[in-house]
């Protein structure tokens, strides 16, 4: 390593950021119900995950909230093994693109899986969680015979 | 009518661990070296862009303090941000300050400092470099696991195999160390790559490019002011850029780049050329995946061929395009807003035949330089030539 003299700076900068979620509540609250919801435009009818008020593809901002179905098809997974320093308490993750009905794709751990078990194709499912600290979040899950 | 711009000045600091110096300090090495290799001084520059993510260094406006640590007084300037192609938007906004007629002369520097920070701080701001809500907030996402990713995505498809990828680690570790600038000087071997720890499976450290402080700038000029400065100028001939979805799940697939794919074409039909007629190129390599789906990306060949180029050496030296002959991102080093210049720089050189041991043979030329911002968030592709038109 290198020894040249740094000034290693007294002043320290913690960005805790708050997060503005009132145009999609539905789907914060939603998880904890059990429920996952996607937004549909009711001009155009175009379904948007992530969520979102306006429409990407018609700009209106009428929308309504729909279920989606639980059962996707995983396209591509990584096992992260060095993680980022805010998530150097958690055991190495996988994380995975999975495509639900309509072509609607999402990004989300894979839990209890095994690297050398599963392979892009196989069947997932998507499940609602919330974490000790009370945010809701979502996994997806193997089929019990994986 | 727009006009012509020309490259005619380059510089380039020593890629690396770079403690010896701040972010002022370090930009200067390249922006004296460039105005010197112009023969200017700074009253003739018009307009100073500077390339930079930032965020992991000590300074929030990088140009203000870099302008002033190098004795700019009141020029017109600006930070760029397209995060690793940040140095390739900066040489395009200085191009078209140009081109419009709007001043004769601007420097567009590149410039990172990323050791400032401890290593996982930097993994995690790299990390957040996508959509934060959806991929990072809840589910830790890395900058090697989105290319992870594409990585399984594109293995699964085509059967590209973890030895292609070791193999476009090897090339660049061997152009590497034939660069005295670059941050890794030796050989690595397949072995050496396939042994080393993974950091987001199947990608290992060495499938990785490094964290890197690192400078790079470019004096570029009117055809009219270029001409009477130097004798060597290198004509950019055109720039195509294009972006995709910040979430990578509004992605269309997974094997290849769709930005990449559109700045490239733009690239080959704004300078009207195509890619056969490309005699060098750097592409990015921020991970080995990167390269191969860059390959086909830019048409150097055939969706899911690009293992086969880097298997039968067809972007070595004497191949068929020689790619990353400075190390690339892999072995040079990724100082994240410098890389678009340094590309540049590269390109520069390898058309004025300044490149000494790991010189391209040029033929037609032209070169590219290929350059990707995020998980092709942003994509550049900026195309050089010895010809004006
Ligand atoms: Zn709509």
């Amino acid at each position: 390593m290198s020894s040249d003299p740094v000034l290693h700076s007294r002043r320290s900068l913690t960005l805790r950021f708050d997060i503005p979620i009132s145009h999609t509540r539905e789907f914060w609250d939603g998880l904890k119900e059990g429920k996952f919801l996607v937004t549909r435009c009711k001009k155009c009818g175009n379904i948007s995950f992530p969520p979102q008020s306006d429409c990407p593809r018609c700009m209106s901002n009428e929308h309504e909230w729909v279920e989606l179905k639980r059962e996707g098809k995983l396209l591509t997974y990584t096992l992260v093994q060095v993680t980022p320093a805010s998530f150097v308490d958690n055991d190495p993750y996988i994380v995975a693109i999975a495509e639900f009905q309509g072509g609607i794709k999402i990004l989300a751990w894979l839990e209890g899986a095994k690297l050398d078990k599963i392979g892009p194709g196989i069947q997932v499912r998507l499940e609602t969680r919330v974490s000790k600290e009370g945010n809701p979040y979502y996994v997806f899950t193997l089929p019990q015979s994986l | 009518m727009s006009r012509n711009v020309a490259v005619v000045g380059i510089g380039h600091s020593r890629f690396g661990r770079r403690t010896d110096v701040n972010i002022a300090e370090l930009a200067f090495e390249s922006i004296k070296q460039a105005l010197e290799d112009a023969g200017i001084d700074r009253k003739d520059v018009g307009f100073v862009t500077v390339g930079s993510a930032g965020g992991w260094y000590e300074e929030a406006l990088p140009a203000v303090v870099i302008n002033e640590y190098s004795g700019f007084k009141s020029v017109g300037t600006m930070r760029v941000e397209a995060a690793c192609a940040s140095g390739s938007a900066a040489v395009k906004v200085a191009r078209d300050m140009i081109a419009s007629g709007e001043t004769d002369i601007a420097l567009a520097v590149g410039v990172e400092k990323m050791s400032e920070v401890d290593t996982l701080t930097s993994v995690e701001l790299i990390g957040r470099a996508g959509s934060y809500m959806w991929e990072f907030e809840n589910y830790g996402m890395t900058f090697p696991a989105y290319y992870a990713l594409y990585a399984v995505a594109h293995m699964n498809r085509f059967g590209t195999t973890t030895e292609d990828l070791a193999r476009v680690a090897v090339k660049a570790h061997k152009y590497g160390a034939m660069n005295p600038l670059a941050q890794f000087q030796r050989d690595i071997t397949v072995e050496k790559v396939l042994t080393s720890q993974v950091v987001a499976w199947p990608l290992k450290l060495y499938d990785s490019c490094p964290l890197t402080d690192g400078s790079a700038a470019v004096v570029l000029a009117s055809e009219e002011v270029a001409r009477k400065l130097t004798d060597t100028p290198i004509w950019i001939r055109g720039i195509g850029y294009s972006s995709d979805s910040a979430n990578l799940s509004k992605r269309d697939d997974y094997i290849g780049l769709r930005a990449s794919v559109e700045a490239a074409q733009r690239a080959y039909s704004s300078s009207k050329v195509g890619p056969e007629k490309i005699d060098v190129a750097t592409c990015h390599d921020c991970f080995t995946i990167a390269e191969i789906m860059a390959y086909e990306d830019l048409g150097f060949c055939r969706k899911g061929e690009g293992a086969t180029l880097i298997r039968e050496g067809q972007t070595e030296i004497g191949g068929k395009i020689p790619v990353n002959l400075d190390g690339g991102l892999k072995a040079k080093g990724h100082p994240i807003g410098a890389t678009g210049v340094s590309m540049i720089v590269e390109i520069t050189k390898q058309l004025r035949n300044e490149a000494g041991r790991r010189q391209a043979s040029i033929k037609n030329g032209f070169g590219l330089a290929h350059n990707v911002g995020g998980t092709g968030h942003y994509a550049y592709v900026t195309i050089l030539s010895r010809d004006a038109t």
